[in-house]
């Protein structure tokens, strides 16, 4: 199923133009700092939110100048920032509410068990913590049967743990649905993202692969204070003894600690923050940082007084670091320039 | 309690009158203070006050138009002779209607509060779940409401079987038709017969005491159990 959308509207003071292609499985992040209209653009797409235009998903016409499908006949599953449980129905009533309307009585027992809601079933929606009615929500959102799911962050509320709990849910369930995840969390973005849509005053700035556009210097995301890069490798060796994992990047292997072998889906992906990252003309000897690898200067950009990034290549893939001005002119980074790069601290995922 | 076959009479009339206005109120104050709550419409205010009129004016005041317009030569009366009869005044329908526009507020306010404070969030939610508006209004804004509703019913109950002023000058006390407790109570006043008037006063006291009761202790036990604030 993919999703074609043009739109525009105003709300408020603010004026929204959108439009984008969405194709297959897997998260679309809708990216952007608060009030950017991303919240906008997600009610509009599941009808909440009168705007012009079309959105077509597959060959159904969702909404053309002349008539607009009713969000009831739209095969959405939603979540909003709040979980919005029905409040005068318990756990058990919410789920029903959408099986009896949406009729996918059938996957009731295996959504229960995939949101790990089987105690909860029974209680009042009041008596539910912040990561307990969430989870009931997303397994509400999974009842409608969707053939898209809208998420308006969902996860912002809630405390690292039950996050990284929810995230993870939400990736495996982005196997089998498209879903469109709005957030302003960059942590967010590194979790889920392969596609990501950059909003900014009401209109969507950039599209493109996440590795991509968290690399790209002209773009919002590399001149943020926690810019990070996004580089895919394969698994190789796992050291017993100092407790490390070697993950090969562009026939360079890093080291990471791990108490025990990863294993997993190939390619891994590795987040790697700017910061983390130094710059040296030689290859350091002696040093305690353990992965150093040869780079070339890709580009250069300056993000702030007396602040620059350096985008670096290591093979086809972009890495990304963060240093002084001062220090850019003295190594005289300039394109082309081939560094070493010192990484300071590499994380899975 | 040693009432009169007269004083039973006239409370059987007066919970009649209730039962039958607050019914009709609930029908016609759902949709209007849902209206009321949910949009924002030019000249809003103004039907707002109207509404509320009842509120401040003096029943007799009330009552005095509403017997000119239910009368022979009123708009009314027209009514009354498409329905065979002079007049709606001095009748039980005519009673009615003016227990209609002098409850009107009374069931209308609390539909009106209890529908302004449910979250347009859960009827969004309730939409991209499959459910219709009218699905809604009945599978979430009515159990929503519900705490409106009970004060609506409880007070246009109560409301209506205090009314006085209204009856009085629309009413004309015939028994079984248009006498209500509250006037018969003040005709035995009127006669010197205050033994009477004290058993009646009495169960218009203990009744009224007993429905407000039962509003309160519900809603304190709904907050309690915590299925709805």
């Amino acid at each position: 199923m993919s999703l074609t959308f043009s739109l525009s509207g105003q709300v408020g003071p603010c004026r929204l133009q959108a439009q984008a292609q969405l194709a297959a499985n897997g998260v679309t992040v809708l990216f952007g700092p608060s009030g950017s209209g991303k919240s906008t653009l997600l009610r509009m797409l599941a009808g909440l939110q009168d705007c012009d235009g079309e959105i077509r998903f597959g060959d159904q016409l969702w909404q053309t100048d002349d008539a607009t499908l009713p969000p009831w006949q739209r095969p959405l599953g939603m979540m909003f920032q709040e979980p919005t449980l029905f409040r005068h129905l318990s756990v058990r009533g919410n789920l029903d509410y959408v099986v009896k309307r949406r009729g996918a009585a059938g996957d009731l027992d295996s959504v229960v068990s995939q949101t790990r809601i089987e105690g909860l079933l029974g209680r009042s929606v009041q008596t539910l913590s912040g990561g307990e009615a969430q989870r009931v929500a997303l397994a509400r959102a999974l009842l409608a049967g969707p053939e898209l799911l809208l998420l308006d962050e969902p996860l912002s509320a809630l405390d690292h743990g039950h996050k990284q709990e929810l995230l993870k849910m939400i990736s495996d369930i982005a196997r089998q649905v498209p879903v469109i995840y709005v957030t302003h969390d960059l942590d967010e973005l590194l979790t889920l993202s392969r596609q990501v849509w950059l909003m900014e005053q009401g209109r969507i700035v950039a599209r493109g692969k996440a590795h991509e556009e968290l690399a790209r210097l002209d773009g919002p995301l590399a001149q943020r204070g926690d810019a990070t890069a996004l580089l895919y490798g394969e698994l190789g060796d796992y050291d017993n003894r100092d407790h490390l994992q070697a993950v090969t990047v562009a026939q360079q292997t890093f080291w990471l600690p791990a108490a025990q072998p990863v294993a997993g889906e190939q390619p891994v992906r590795l987040r790697i923050a700017a910061r983390d990252v130094s710059l040296c003309r030689q290859a350091p000897q002696d040093s305690s940082i353990l992965n150093i690898h040869p780079v070339q200067v890709a580009a250069l950009r300056e993000v702030g007084p007396g602040q620059a990034v350096v985008q670096l290549a290591l093979g086809d893939q972009r890495l990304l670091a963060r240093i002084s001005s001062r220090s850019a002119r003295e190594l005289e980074v300039f394109p082309g320039t081939r560094l070493y790069a010192q990484v300071k601290a590499v994380a899975l995922g | 309690m040693m009432l009169s076959d007269g004083d039973w009479l006239a409370l059987w009339v007066g919970v009649k009158l209730a039962v039958v206005t607050t019914l009709i109120l609930l029908l016609v104050c759902t949709p209007l203070a849902w209206w009321l709550a949910r949009r924002r419409l030019p000249g809003q205010a103004l039907l707002e006050a109207l509404l509320a009129l009842p509120l401040v004016l003096p029943p007799s005041v009330l009552g005095f138009y509403l017997l000119i317009g239910l009368g022979p030569n009123g708009p009314g009366g027209w009514l009354a002779q498409w329905g065979g009869v002079r007049s709606l005044a001095f009748s039980f329908t005519g009673l009615v209607i003016g227990s209609l526009v002098y409850s009107l507020p009374f069931v209308l306010q609390p539909l009106k509060s209890a529908f302004a404070a449910i979250e347009t969030r859960q009827l969004d939610m309730a939409a991209v779940s499959g459910a219709r508006p009218m699905d809604r209004f009945f599978s979430l804004v009515i159990p929503q409401a519900r705490h409106g509703y009970a004060s609506a019913v409880i007070l246009g109950i109560a409301h209506t079987l205090g009314e006085f002023g209204v009856v009085l000058m629309i009413g004309g006390s015939l028994a079984g038709e248009t006498r209500v407790a509250s006037v018969a109570l003040y005709e035995h006043v009127e006669a010197g017969d205050y033994a009477s008037a004290h058993r009646l006063a009495a169960v218009l006291l203990v009744a009224s005491v007993l429905m407000l009761w039962a509003l309160f202790r519900w809603q304190r036990k709904q907050q309690s159990t915590g299925v709805m604030p």
